[in-house]
């Protein structure tokens, strides 16, 4: 306790300065360790397949001959298709999920009724239970349904994104005071232009997060394409790319830049919507 | 001014019942059912759920009445002693052609009906073996056999095996391994970015200039798809042409750059590796939003106070961080339990976790009936987990 109070001004300074340069570092190393996977992944795309394995030249940053062949072999290989499939299933999963929570949510945030918080702990529940367990009944569903190989795998999307839309859009609508309503009421809404013109503008950045980080988790889904579409024609992003890599032989030129093309679109919406991303993550965890 | 439940607010959270209800609780409840049962998928009489026995009417009434028609042929050269027992057998057979004929295509069998129609077949095959001796040229010996193989393939016992599964479970010493490695996983992977993300965290927290770009390199690890990233470590971690493990190698941490992919402690490392890569960002930025609540009042009069970093940090960070820090435990905690995606990638499959094993079971090996329970035991593992978190943890947070 005491002995803290001895040490010298000029001491205090230096270990400050010596603090930062190494905080610095270790953001420096934070980022590069991020980073670096991607890098790597982006220098063997332009590699000839003859460099990626041999010895000499597997580990050198810069290809001795760049090529674009690997590029223009996963496109002829259709993964841009796939890149379509996973646009139109993960766009559809957003859209319905993202009218169902707000509608629901709305009225979880605003009424009364029995059941509501045995309503919520079950949807809290579902986000937390293993995924698998749904799998075989769901496989057989759409077995018997005859959906198997099909886009309407985004139905099923639901149960991995439904549950936290829920809880990202009731923690945004209890955010907007009651008197809000109360007033738009006084002035002569009726209940559907309250609704429409006063609340659902008011949670619109809300509803904006909720969407984006739909989007994503559609987007990234892996175990149940994989099960339900075992068809190349209806295969997404993180199946196909995986179809790449043969029983045989793994091109890690063609992964490489199948890879780059389809981080594509998450980078995009990482740089532009990372504000949304960052609350969408983290409301529900701070207790307020 | 709270509103109450009518029929219009009814039809608002309609459809979020109807989802959850068809899609999660159906599901859920079925796994617990196919649990009861010797569900086979690739065996033609367990592949559904047969809590009776069923019958193949049609078929059984037509092999019946062959039988029958055989048997009539042969009585004709048959000795007078064995006359009385194969008449009796003729007019059994046709009897159960008159009941079964005209009945629809899969008939519910009461369990006497069962009984009955096996010792049938049983006494027919018994007949038929003490023909074959004295008659080799009977209709019946030469033809026989096929048809009351055709005959036992009609009749579908009931595959509902009550709580065997669940016997088999405690002596599966595979799924002991599972559990033990997807503990192992879960343990290590979150402990270390617990730990990292903290410390990240805290760097965020303090450092004002540079921080957007830092939060933006966190994202990208957390944002790309698990399948995809871990099919990057897969090439990372390959032996002949892949960075990390030649990097590895040359730093004397592994004996031979392809041990990082193919032996047991080789694959958890890389495993838990990738994880930690993937998921340190976001345990970072769940701690930061937890620091950022924390008042900034209270480190300015704990530096007056004169207490150092260290102190500061066990005194004041980490008690008004333990709510944030449960929350974002209890998540990143299931999330590592459930683990597939990662692993069915990176390694096709070792170290086998749960989800795993409960995987080949299913739709490896189309045992639903077993795969649902190791299934069913993740659930109430992850309950318990659940449980242990809200409530030991929680209780404590309580009482402060």
């Amino acid at each position: 306790m005491t002995t803290l109070h001895a040490v010298k001004p000029a001491n205090i300074n230096r270990n400050r300065r010596l603090g930062h340069t190494l905080m610095w570092v270790l953001i420096a190393c934070f980022i590069a360790i991020n980073l670096f996977p991607f890098l790597w992944v982006l220098v063997t795309s332009f590699k000839p397949g003859s460099e990626i394995y041999g010895a000499s030249t597997a580990f050198r940053v810069i290809a001795l001959n760049p090529t674009v062949s690997n590029y223009t072999t996963v496109v002829h290989k259709g993964i841009l298709h796939s890149v379509a499939n996973s646009l139109l299933v993960s766009g559809f999963t957003t859209a319905y999920v993202v009218l169902v929570a707000s509608m629901s949510a709305y009225i979880l945030a605003r009424c009364h009724f029995r059941g509501k918080n045995a309503l919520m702990a079950l949807i809290l529940g579902i986000s937390m239970f293993p995924q698998m367990i749904i799998v075989g009944p769901i496989f057989n569903m759409f077995y018997q349904l005859k959906l198997l190989n099909s886009y309407w795998v985004a139905m099923a999307y639901s149960t991995i994104t439904l549950p936290s839309a829920v809880w990202i859009m009731v923690a945004h609508f209890k955010r907007i005071p009651l008197s809000v309503e109360e007033a738009a009421k006084i002035d002569g809404c009726s209940q559907w232009q309250t609704l429409w013109r006063v609340i659902f503008p008011m949670a619109a950045p809300g509803v904006f997060t909720t969407a984006i980080m739909t989007f994503i988790a559609a987007w990234n889904e892996y175990l149940l394409t994989y099960t339900l579409n075992a068809e190349k024609e209806y295969q997404t992003v993180p199946v196909a790319i995986n179809a790449l890599r043969t029983q045989f032989s793994i091109l890690w030129g063609e992964i490489t830049a199948a890879t780059i093309l389809v981080v594509i679109p998450t980078l995009a919406i990482v740089l532009l919507f990372q504000k949304q991303i960052v609350s969408g993550i983290t409301s529900g965890a701070v207790k307020e | 001014m709270q509103r109450r439940m009518t029929w219009k607010e009814f039809l608002f959270i309609l459809p979020l019942l109807l989802l959850v209800l068809i899609f999660s609780l159906y599901p859920i409840l079925s796994s617990f059912v196919y649990t009861l049962f010797d569900y086979q998928t690739n065996n033609q009489t367990k592949n559904a759920l047969y809590t009776g026995a069923t019958l193949n009417a049609s078929l059984y009434a037509e092999d019946c009445e062959y039988l029958a028609h055989y048997l009539k042929k042969d009585l004709a050269t048959a000795e007078a002693a064995d006359q009385p027992t194969l008449t009796a057998l003729m007019e059994t057979l046709v009897a159960q052609k008159e009941l079964y004929a005209n009945s629809k295509q899969t008939l519910s069998l009461s369990a006497a009906s069962e009984q009955e129609i096996s010792a049938l077949i049983e006494q027919i095959r018994d007949t038929v073996t003490s023909l074959a001796a004295r008659y080799p040229d009977f209709r019946v010996v030469t033809k026989g056999p096929q048809l009351l193989n055709e005959m036992e393939t009609c009749l579908v016992s009931s595959n509902y095996v009550g709580l065997a599964n669940y016997a088999r479970l405690t002596a599966d010493t595979r799924f002991g391994q599972a559990v033990g490695n997807t503990f192992e996983f879960t343990v290590i992977s979150v402990a270390v970015e617990l730990v990292l993300g903290m410390a990240l965290a805290l760097i965020m927290n303090k450092a004002m200039r540079g921080i957007g770009l830092v939060r933006t390199t966190a994202l990208i690890p957390w944002a790309i798809p698990t399948a995809v990233s871990a099919l990057i470590w897969c090439y990372l971690y390959d032996g002949t042409s892949g960075v990390v493990a030649a990097l590895f190698t040359r730093l004397g941490l592994i004996a031979s750059p392809e041990l990082l992919l193919t032996t047991q402690g080789g694959t958890m490392f890389s495993a838990i590796l990738a994880d930690v890569w993937k998921t340190t960002p976001y345990m970072a930025l769940l701690l930061l939003a937890g620091l950022q609540v924390i008042d900034r009042g209270l480190y300015e009069s704990s530096a007056i106070d004169g207490a150092g970093a260290v102190r500061t940090f066990t005194s004041i960070t980490l008690p008004l961080l333990k709510p944030s820090m449960l929350v974002a435990l209890l998540f990143r905690t299931l999330d590592a339990f459930r683990v597939y995606d990662l692993i069915a990638v990176l390694t096709k499959g070792t170290p086998e976790t749960l989800s795993i094993y409960a995987y080949k079971m299913m739709i490896g090996q189309s045992n639903y009936g077993y795969g649902s329970v190791i299934v069913v035991a993740m659930f109430v593992l992850v309950a318990l987990i659940a449980f242990v978190y809200v409530k030991v943890l929680g209780a404590e947070l309580i009482r402060e």
